[in-house]
């Protein structure tokens, strides 16, 4: 990973160089969201830990930020990874690019350190303005609401200029189409108004259509590329299959905005067509699963009758985690999701732990997973390995994150079963209520093995980090001998 | 089958919601049915070929 | 006509235009849907309340009434009522006062991040209580636990009491921070989640009351 930028085997592919920037930035994030996520469980379990210091609302806070932020950089990343294999063009007006990042980087970083040090304000239009918005996932206060968006368009120039010039291949028309989308909706969330229902309505806007609409059109876009290049899947076969992803990703996907508007003051009529076009999202994550294992066997099938022996896979950690991917979408964000989108089911369930328990597989296995891949896939071409096979440490990184994150949804699921039952179901959700389900002791159970099964994803992460460093050395190293 | 309308403010949407699923088999019907045409007309078109 | 069993379902052209198409339409359809229901949540005026006129999302004014919370056997479900006049905070506002403290309210709520611990309109962080009716929670009424530990006779004094001081006032060994909340912001604060509290959430959340001879007489915890 840390390979000079200005030495790596593709030096001067600004595109790729700037891919890497940002998938380094993605990484230290990355590392940020798993360390506040470690403290807000420890005060689940010691509610006095750092208590008017540091306060579960600070770490939950930078925690989900930092989520949103390290992938957004690493989709940035990977945009600017694929530019050139793409387009057969080496990329447009890329030194601004560069510049933009080191001023998102900077802008960021101020927002953190605000975040942190300076945490709440007064109940003024300067808080909203310059600390922090109070909108969850979107705190982001309004100064730097206006920088991301300049730094976005500086981008989507680069993409769209390049594309424009360049080839148009069928993966590349959805990305350019689909990143229009995605950063024109969070302009959805950049007003104030006092009305909360409407506040919701909007707030949705950005949050659904993002993460249940366009970001996964934009994994699946990536997963194209990654099979083309990974084990050398026909683009026909992969264009084919992406064009019905969209279709089914938005034709569920859009209207099921409606299931997060069955309680915030909308109108009833929403209940029905949330829950039935919710419902359908699971759809496209079981063809995208099972596309991507039939692509692997049948590449594999045809070296096999040419008589060539090995495996297809050019680069063994990346497409782990690209499988991992299929089937952690599936799992995450279709089944988890599926529980508790019916109005019948939500009512009940609406803002519990169960709600945290399909956020973290969803955010897992439908993002994290691919990103992770794409970072070793720059990996492998930083060093111009041909092949770059798992070592223990890429081996260690996926089992123990994934089973970390795994057991922490377990956790979360019986968590929020008891809290649904206890607090919603029995006592009606009160003050009291509230209270007497978090003490009761199989709530508390649940979140301790959260915390244990958060310290393990950390674990993995460490791994990850490790191998990310090395991994490039000893394959080019494997190579060369 | 047909139920009395009960949201607060009557709407052509709220109109359409008489009942279990009319609304949202009427959304999904008319955003299906199109591709019918586009099957036809692809059709036609690899037929030309 | 040569090609007679040529498929049309792995043709690239048939699913680009079907994405198209679908993506396209359910676009549409969205947007018409938001339309529709931003005329529906959109707030309501004081006159509004004063004719009774129901409204998804009520005039800020409504902190000048009595609300409840109680089973409507139409819908099926909990919806708030609204009643009498009630003074609050010891006067009746006017429709530019209640504007204006709504307005203070909504920003404080966003600039000391309630929703990074609690869910508002069941939205935001499970680490604190839902404050969607919080408003109506037998804990704060009188004679409950709550209103009773901050020593105020009222709903808004003891709400805005808790939020000034809310670690003097331990409900759990999970207390609430100091967030250096004024007197005017815990105001603000206390009229904004009279505001939501009779917000018409579709009957979320469900079953906020006890016992089964309230649920069944159609009366609530709520008062």
């Amino acid at each position: 990973m840390l390979t000079s930028i200005k030495t790596n085997s593709f030096a001067g592919n600004k595109g790729k160089e700037l891919g890497m920037m940002y998938f380094r930035v993605a990484i230290v994030l990355f590392g940020a969201q798993l360390l506040m996520g470690l403290i807000a469980a420890i005060q689940f379990l010691a509610p006095g830990f750092l208590f008017e210091l540091f306060d579960f609302s600070v770490a939950r806070m930078v925690h989900i930020n930092a989520l949103v932020v390290w992938m957004l950089y690493a989709m940035i990343g990977s945009v600017y990874f694929m530019l050139s294999d793409e387009t057969g063009h080496e990329g447009v007006g890329l030194g601004l690019g560069k510049l933009a990042f080191w001023v998102l980087t900077a802008a960021i970083t101020v927002v953190v350190l605000v975040y942190i040090f300076i945490q709440v304000g007064s109940g003024s239009e300067a808080t909203i303005w310059f600390i922090n918005e109070g909108r969850e996932y979107i705190e982001a206060p309004r100064w730097a609401d206006i920088g991301i968006v300049v730094v976005i368009l500086v981008f989507y120039w680069n993409v769209f200029a390049t594309y424009m010039k360049g080839q148009k291949t069928g993966i590349m028309t959805v990305m350019v189409a689909n990143l229009l989308a995605l950063a024109g909706l969070y302009l959805a969330g950049m007003f104030f108004t006092d009305n909360i229902s409407m506040d919701q309505f909007w707030w949705w806007w950005v949050i659904h259509l993002w993460v249940e609409a366009t970001w996964e059109v934009f994994v699946g876009t990536l997963a194209a590329y990654a099979l083309i290049k990974i084990i050398g899947a026909k683009r026909e076969i992969v264009e084919m299959w992406l064009w019905i992803e969209v279709l089914m990703l938005f034709g569920s996907g859009i209207l099921g905005l409606g299931h997060h508007y069955f309680w915030i003051g909308t109108p009833e009529y929403w209940w029905e067509i949330g829950a039935l076009f919710s419902a359908l999202e699971p759809v496209p994550l079981v063809a995208m699963f099972v596309h991507v294992l039939y692509d692997w066997g049948k590449e594999q099938g045809i070296a096999k009758g040419k008589g060539e022996t090995g495996s297809v896979i050019t680069n063994a950690p990346a497409m782990a985690w690209i499988v991992t991917n299929a089937f952690g979408n599936f799992l995450g964000a279709g089944i988890w999701g599926f529980f508790h989108t019916l109005p019948q089911v939500n009512i009940y369930t609406h803002g519990s732990q169960f709600t945290a328990a399909h956020g973290h597989l969803a955010f897992f296995g439908a993002y994290a997973t691919i990103l992770i891949g794409m970072m070793y896939m720059g990996i492998q071409y930083a060093y111009g390995a041909k092949r770059l096979p798992s070592t223990f440490k890429s081996k260690m990184a996926i089992f123990l994150i994934t089973f970390g994150v795994v057991g922490m949804t377990v956790a979360l699921t019986i968590a929020g079963y008891e809290q649904v039952l206890v607090e919603r179901a029995e006592l009606g959700a009160g003050w009291n209520a509230f209270f007497t389900a978090q003490e009761l002791p199989w709530f508390v159970q649940a979140m301790v093995w959260r915390a244990i099964m958060g310290v393990v994803t950390l674990a993995g992460f460490v791994y990850l980090v490790w191998d990310l460093l090395t991994i490039g050395k000893v394959a080019k190293a494997a190579q060369t001998a | 089958m047909f139920e009395p309308f009960t949201d607060v403010v009557p709407s052509f949407f709220g109109w359409l919601n008489q009942g279990p699923l009319t609304l949202t088999l009427f959304l999904h019907t008319i955003i299906i049915l199109p591709m019918i045409w586009i099957y036809f007309d692809e059709k036609k078109k690899l037929n030309k070929k | 006509m040569a090609n007679e069993n040529v498929s049309v379902w792995t043709s690239i052209p048939f699913w680009r235009r079907s994405a198209a198409w679908v993506t396209g339409f359910a676009t549409i359809l969205l947007i018409w849907l938001t339309f529709d229901t931003l005329g529906q949540i959109s707030m309501g005026t004081d006159a509004d309340l004063k004719n009774g006129v129901k409204k998804r999302v009520p005039a800020p004014t409504v902190i000048n009434y009595h609300i409840d919370y109680k089973m409507d056997a139409k819908r099926g479900h909990e919806v708030p009522v609204i009643g009498e006049k009630q003074l609050f905070f010891g006067k009746e506002w006017s429709e530019k006062e209640a504007a204006e403290l709504l307005h203070l309210g909504k920003l404080t709520s966003q600039a000391k991040n309630c929703m990074n611990c609690h869910t508002l309109l069941g939205n935001g962080a499970y680490y604190a209580p839902d404050l969607t009716k919080a408003w109506l929670d037998p804990a704060w009424q009188k004679g409950g636990p709550l209103q009773a530990m901050t020593g105020k006779n009222t709903v808004e004094e003891a709400m805005a009491e808790f939020l000034q001081h809310p670690s003097q006032y331990p409900t759990h060994a999970r207390m609430m921070p100091d967030l250096g909340i004024t007197a005017e912001e815990a105001k603000g604060l206390v009229a904004f989640l009279k505001h939501m509290s009779s917000i018409d959430t579709n009957g979320f959340p469900r079953n906020f009351s006890k016992t089964v001879e309230q649920f069944k007489t159609g009366g609530t915890n709520a008062h």
